[in-house]
């Protein structure tokens, strides 16, 4: 490896103290996967400056057949960042490319770099009075570049679609150093292939996304929310229904949480509180936003009146202010963190088709709790886009390593049922190291095929993030 | 027994506030507005001393453009049962609001007003103390614990370096404070119930209140904006600097 390394020598001076690291004690916290999943091994980390210095870094590296593991945030699900144990693979860490280049109102686009945080892309579009929409609870530390390669999803999936939908133009390096500058703001643009979207979701294994030109949207001054209380996952999924038309289509989240969930949150997050006076099985957090002075409030209440007559509304709440609004949504945002001292928990991001959802749950809970008894579904999340969070908790008292030792027994179960109702093992994570089985699994040879040909037109010496996702 | 609570209309409290091109005032233009923090732990305490049976009647009071009866609304969505309205245009002011207050206490035999200790557009804090002294009732300020036993309301209030607790004779004013309570979320059967709750809507002259505005606001600033800070190594690099850049050493 130090022989391969020193082909890169020629660029030390430029990429200086801050893009050319040796130094163990900086690179360890690269190396490892946050839930300790995985641990790579690893002996120079790359911090270019811009897209020339990636440039040059690639094409000496495919001269020289050196692998590269592109690294954002590192707070992908995956382990897509972590590079192998052999020592054989440099890090090249985007961070330091986090420029905003240019914001346009007219267009109503902002161009970015690779490294820029999503949050900071959200604030300056918000200083402008317009929407960058991607939002995730990452958002404090993952990039754009990042968010791009893994095609993210977030919150904000049903109004304004993924990263995919969110992007008009890249900039990416390519394996042999070529810049492929994509840069446009176009609309509409049929000049054949649409390449941009390959390197969407390609998790850094086609070429290093260095910049993109995303969409905005006018930003919803205007919002509702509202905690509703239904009995099951289909009475939500009616639901979904009526808040879309009652709202014009205003509607920007529609989240499924259980009681279990709830229970979680309101025993372990500070700042909750039990929100209805009675308890209920299910409830929906929805929310409608607009640009205009829409009467979303006079929407919202109608949607309960009309909703409650139709016997698919229990009991609800509007929030009355932003404070409110805040506490709604921190049942919601506090599931994922209220699971943790419930003690093992095995997790699923999966999507069905809408229309499935309930049935999906129903299924996958039977079977799960057959398989270990008096383990804990903990079913919530993007319900208006089929995007189902379906983690089991341990039995209570049960042995925390034992449970965890069903892992693949458990995924195996939940991921048959949804590929059973045409549904996807993995909604928004992607595939990194962690699902490369269950791509073969479950994606036709023909759609895993291509993506071999895909790969291999793309990277031909396999330098680019080797052993991920293919 | 009979409560009065005062409510006010104001920006909503997580709203970043942008000052008027003409410096004159607040931008309230399309800006989100909600019940005075405040004001809505007062509300929940009137709801809370109503559902110990204590209580027979919660009237909300609020002064503004006609949009304050939404968040009258909202008052009355939490528990209270009836409002009055008195139609304003302007600003209104700590004296003008007390006074206000005081016709409709004299008018409606209210025997107990609780109110905000302040509100949070312009942080006054004078309105219930006014108020106090123009009825010359007793006052409990920035009260964070009320109990009501019989004539006598006990409550506990935050002074500094402690907490002092006071025995008033009822009728009394009452101003809250944060830790009073946690006001509950308004349920939709009860929002929707609430529009059905009677709101009279008059004018001061219609009330019998006089009064000139005497507060001549000169202009509306932003506060300097506070240099960034920064990291220092060690206690040696800030002697330097506190010698060399700031010359206080
Ligand atoms: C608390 C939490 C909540 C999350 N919520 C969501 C959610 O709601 N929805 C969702 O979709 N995801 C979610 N995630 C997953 C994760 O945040 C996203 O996948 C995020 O988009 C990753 O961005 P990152 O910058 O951290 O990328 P990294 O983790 O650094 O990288 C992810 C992958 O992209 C590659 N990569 C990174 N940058 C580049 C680049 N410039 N060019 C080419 N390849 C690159 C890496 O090699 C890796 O394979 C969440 C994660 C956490 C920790």
């Amino acid at each position: 490896m130090k022989k391969k390394i020193e082909k890169l020598y020629c660029l030390k001076p430029f990429l200086g103290d801050k893009g050319w690291i040796e130094d163990k004690n900086i690179i360890e916290p690269y190396l490892l996967e946050e839930r300790g999943l995985f641990r790579g091994s690893s002996s120079l980390l790359l911090r270019p400056k811009n897209s020339k210095e990636v440039s040059q870094i690639l094409s000496i590296c495919n001269q020289n057949n050196i692998k590269v593991v592109p690294q954002g945030g590192r707070t992908g699900l995956c382990g897509g960042t972590i590079p192998s144990e052999s020592g054989e693979e440099i890090l090249i860490s985007m961070e330091r490319m986090n420029v905003i280049r240019h914001i346009s109102c007219e267009n109503f686009t902002i161009t970015v770099e690779a490294g820029c945080i999503l949050s900071n892309i959200q604030e300056e579009s918000e200083k402008n009075n317009l929407l960058f929409p991607l939002s995730l609870a990452a958002e404090g530390s993952c990039t754009i570049g990042g968010n791009l390669s893994t095609n993210a999803g977030g919150i904000n999936v049903l109004r304004y679609g993924m990263a995919r939908d969110l992007v008009l133009g890249l900039e990416v390096v390519l394996a042999n150093g070529e810049i492929l500058n994509n840069l446009g703001s176009l609309r509409k643009d049929n000049r054949g292939y649409n390449l941009k979207h390959l390197f969407v979701g390609s998790e850094g294994t086609l070429g290093i996304i260095t910049a993109a030109v995303l969409k905005l949207f006018p930003f919803p001054n205007n919002v509702e929310t509202a905690l509703l209380a239904v009995s099951s996952p289909e009475d939500a999924i009616k639901l979904l229904g009526l808040a879309r038309s009652a709202s014009a289509d205003l509607l920007n989240a529609f989240e499924l949480i259980s009681r279990i969930g709830m229970e979680m949150v309101l025993r372990h997050m500070p700042g909750t509180k039990e929100p209805l006076e009675k308890q209920y099985k299910w409830y929906v957090l929805l929310e409608f936003s607009s640009s205009a002075k829409n009467n979303l409030r006079e929407q919202m209440e109608n949607l309960y009146v009309s909703a409650s007559e139709k016997n698919l509304v229990l009991d609800g709440i509007i929030a009355e202010s932003t404070q409110q609004r805040k506490g709604l949504w921190l049942l919601r945002d506090g599931l994922s963190e209220a699971q943790k001292p419930e003690g093992g928990s095995i997790k699923h991001d999966v999507s069905v088709p809408i229309d499935c959802v309930s049935i999906f749950i129903e299924k996958a809970t039977k079977a799960v709790e057959q398989h270990i008894p008096r383990s804990r579904v903990v079913a919530f999340g993007h319900l208006g886009d089929g995007n189902i969070h379906f983690n089991v908790s341990q039995p209570i008292n049960a042995d925390t390593n034992d449970f965890l030792g069903k892992w693949n027994e458990i995924n195996e179960i939940v991921f048959d049922i949804a590929q059973n109702l045409k549904g996807s093992f993995s909604a928004e994570h992607g595939i990194g190291k962690l699902k490369r089985e269950e791509l073969k699994k479950y994606n036709s040879s023909i759609e895993v095929n291509l993506m071999h040909s895909i790969k291999k037109s793309f990277d031909p010496n396999n330098i680019l993030n080797p052993g991920k996702v293919l | 027994m009979k409560i009065l609570v005062a409510v006010k209309r104001v920006i909503d409290y997580n709203v970043k506030i942008r000052i008027n091109s003409e410096r004159t005032a607040v931008e309230t233009n399309n800006v989100k507005m909600s019940m005075n923090p405040f004001d809505e732990i007062a509300v929940e305490e009137a709801v809370r001393l109503k559902e110990s049976g204590k209580v027979d009647e919660i009237l909300v009071v609020s002064i503004g453009q006609r949009k304050v009866q939404e968040t009258m609304r909202t008052a009355f969505a939490m528990g209270a049962d009836r409002g009055i309205h008195i139609s304003y245009e302007g600003e209104t002011e700590p004296l003008m609001v007390a006074k206000i207050l005081k016709k409709i206490v004299d008018n409606e035999n209210i025997d107990l007003v609780i109110m905000g200790k302040q509100a949070i557009d312009d942080d006054s804090n004078q309105t219930g103390q006014m108020l106090a002294g123009i009825l010359s009732w007793p006052q409990g300020t920035f009260i964070s614990k009320l109990e009501v036993v019989d004539k006598n309301a006990s409550v506990t209030r935050e002074i500094d370096g402690g907490l002092e607790t006071l025995k008033l004779n009822l009728p009394c004013v009452i101003t809250t404070d944060l830790r009073l309570n946690e006001p509950r979320y308004a349920s939709l059967p009860n929002i929707m119930k609430a529009k059905r709750k009677e709101i009279v809507e008059m004018s001061m002259a219609e009330l019998g209140v006089e009064y000139t505005n005497r507060l001549k606001i000169i202009k509306v600033e932003e506060p300097p904006t506070r240099s960034e800070g920064r990291k220092l190594e060690d206690v040696t690099e800030l002697i330097n600097i506190l010698r060399d850049e700031v010359g206080v050493l």
